[in-house]
């Protein structure tokens, strides 16, 4: 096998499957860091998110990109509202019962979308693509603007945590919740703003793995795992970790193909997540062991 | 005159258990009271009590004219009190301005001000303001603590156990600066274990044992009282 071949049938869809990876991870590792819980639903809220966006653009018929902003709000909304309806009552409870609390929630968002969606698989839109060549690589419109997206909303977040005020209340509620409720800082508010980002971030997820494959009711939830197993990979806290992390389980589930059955690619995620987490709990960034 | 801040009887606990009993002790402007005593004595919680973290039971907590028994945390911060913890109080990943910043999370405006008083009490920081506060030295840590609690211009410092794990180069360090802060019209009620040196270095000291008042007086008095020396000075 030459290097373009490896490029092309499994580096390449690789790091497109990490960029959708590494946008559900990115909320994943920021409600472990500030919420200090493993959250379940996160697979499924991008499952809703998905199909959000395909309400929209068959209501509309705008393409799915143009659709996307307005799938990452919807489903922000209910992120937050699911918050409020559930797990702000779980608050003070030890942080297990929330996490059984997500896992029904999970269920319940996935049912939602059953009922409202059907259970057979959907599309954005129908018909073939084919990729372009530059240079020897095939790639595809959609897995350029996958990667582009990923990057873009993840250096906004960075931005948004290193220089805003309240992105820095987000990161000292992470790094010391104590001091930071003496300091003044509203938790409350911390928790609305982390499901927001988690929310739109968890839409774009589900969205983009629309886009590259089709829509399942079953889509989040199959991704659940390798999204944990790249946050952990990265380290809990660590956004720019949770990016890393994606994109080394997507190759990493692509290159398994070459020496295991694809039946277990699924199970390089949790090979990954078993390693990291006896050799190195941290993560590659040094997150925090919770 | 009126006291700053004054506990009257103060008993209360964190669950059922009352573990200060009957507590009474004040602090004037600009002044430094150190509470001594031995292990679980309830000093710090003599604290929290006044930082609103207490469940009070009996008695009262007035600060500045204002009865604070109750209040909550935030209240309290925004009426000029501020506390820094003995573990635990700063923000590791944060740089050192940043832990500033935090500190005054809720002052609405220009915070230049509020940072040249903190970086002209601490020069050591302004140099190195991008650095992560995790990465500095115990005293250097301190530092951080402290100035992050004096962002927000407080009357009121409230120091629990400022010096624990330090080297004596360091405590002495700490205590000139809380005179140096004392000096900027800020009161300190700090809790000490190193009984001997705080007493040496404050106004006025209160003995605790066993939740209660035992004793109380000049730094200097209590150095000198011997019953205060045989039990909790180790002679």
């Amino acid at each position: 096998m030459d290097m373009l071949e490896l490029l092309n049938f499994y580096i390449i869809p690789g790091l497109v499957l990490g960029s959708i990876y590494a946008l559900g991870a990115v909320g994943i590792t920021l409600a472990f860091a500030i919420l200090r819980y493993a959250h379940l639903a996160h697979g499924d809220l991008a499952t809703l998110g998905a199909f959000i966006a395909l309400a929209i653009v068959q209501a509309s018929g705008m393409p799915p990109l143009a659709a996307l902003p307005f799938a990452m709000i919807a489903t922000a909304v209910v992120a937050v509202g699911i918050d409020k309806g559930f797990y702000e009552h779980l608050r003070e409870k030890p942080k297990i019962i929330t996490v059984m609390a997500s896992l029904g929630i999970a269920l319940m968002v996935r049912a939602v979308v059953q009922v409202v969606w059907g259970v057979d698989a959907e599309s954005y839109v129908r018909g073939i693509v084919r990729p372009e060549t530059y240079w020897g690589l095939r790639i595809k419109d959609r897995e350029i603007w996958t990667v582009v997206f990923m990057i873009v909303l993840v250096a906004a977040l960075q931005i948004f945590l290193a220089r805003s005020k309240w992105g820095k209340a987000m990161r000292a509620m992470s790094d010391n919740p104590s001091l930071a409720l003496l300091s003044g800082i509203d938790n409350r508010k911390v928790v609305v703003l982390t499901w927001i980002i988690a929310g739109g971030l968890c839409a774009a997820a589900g969205v983009f793995l629309g886009i590259n494959t089709e829509l399942k009711s079953m889509m989040g939830w199959q991704m659940l795992l390798p999204m944990f197993a790249a946050a952990i990979l990265g380290g809990v806290g660590r956004v720019e970790g949770a990016v890393l992390g994606g994109l080394i389980v997507g190759v990493a589930e692509e290159l398994s193909v070459l020496v295991l059955p694809s039946e277990y690619k699924a199970a390089m995620a949790f090979a990954i997540l078993l390693f990291m987490l006896l050799v190195r709990p941290t993560g590659l960034l040094r997150g925090k062991v919770l | 005159m009126t006291s700053l801040l004054r506990l009257q009887g103060v008993t209360g606990g964190y669950g059922d258990a009352d573990i200060l009993q009957d507590v009474t002790l004040h602090v004037d402007d600009k002044e430094i009271v150190v509470i001594v005593g031995p292990n679980g004595a309830g000093k710090s919680t003599a604290m929290k009590a006044v930082f609103g973290m207490l469940n009070v039971r009996a008695g009262s907590i007035v600060f500045d004219g204002d009865t604070i028994t109750k209040w909550a945390t935030d209240r309290i911060v925004q009426r000029g009190i501020s506390y820094v913890p003995q573990v635990d109080n700063i923000f590791r990943e944060m740089s050192i301005h940043e832990n500033l910043e935090m500190g005054a999370f809720l002052k609405k405006g220009d915070l230049s001000a509020a940072y040249d008083r903190v970086y002209s009490l601490f020069p050591d920081l302004k140099e190195r303001r991008k650095t992560a506060a995790g990465t500095l030295s115990g005293g250097q840590r301190q530092m951080v603590a402290m100035g992050r609690a004096l962002m927000l211009n407080p009357k009121l410092l409230l120091l629990d156990e400022p010096t624990a794990g330090l080297s004596p180069r360091y405590m002495e360090q700490i205590f000139q600066i809380c005179r140096d802060v004392r000096d900027t019209d800020v009161a300190i009620l700090l809790v000490e274990q190193h009984a001997k040196q705080a007493l040496a270095f404050a106004d006025r000291g209160y003995v605790l044992a066993a939740g209660q008042n035992r004793h109380e007086g000049s730094g200097a008095d209590l150095l000198a009282d011997r019953e205060v020396a045989e039990m909790f000075l180790g002679g």
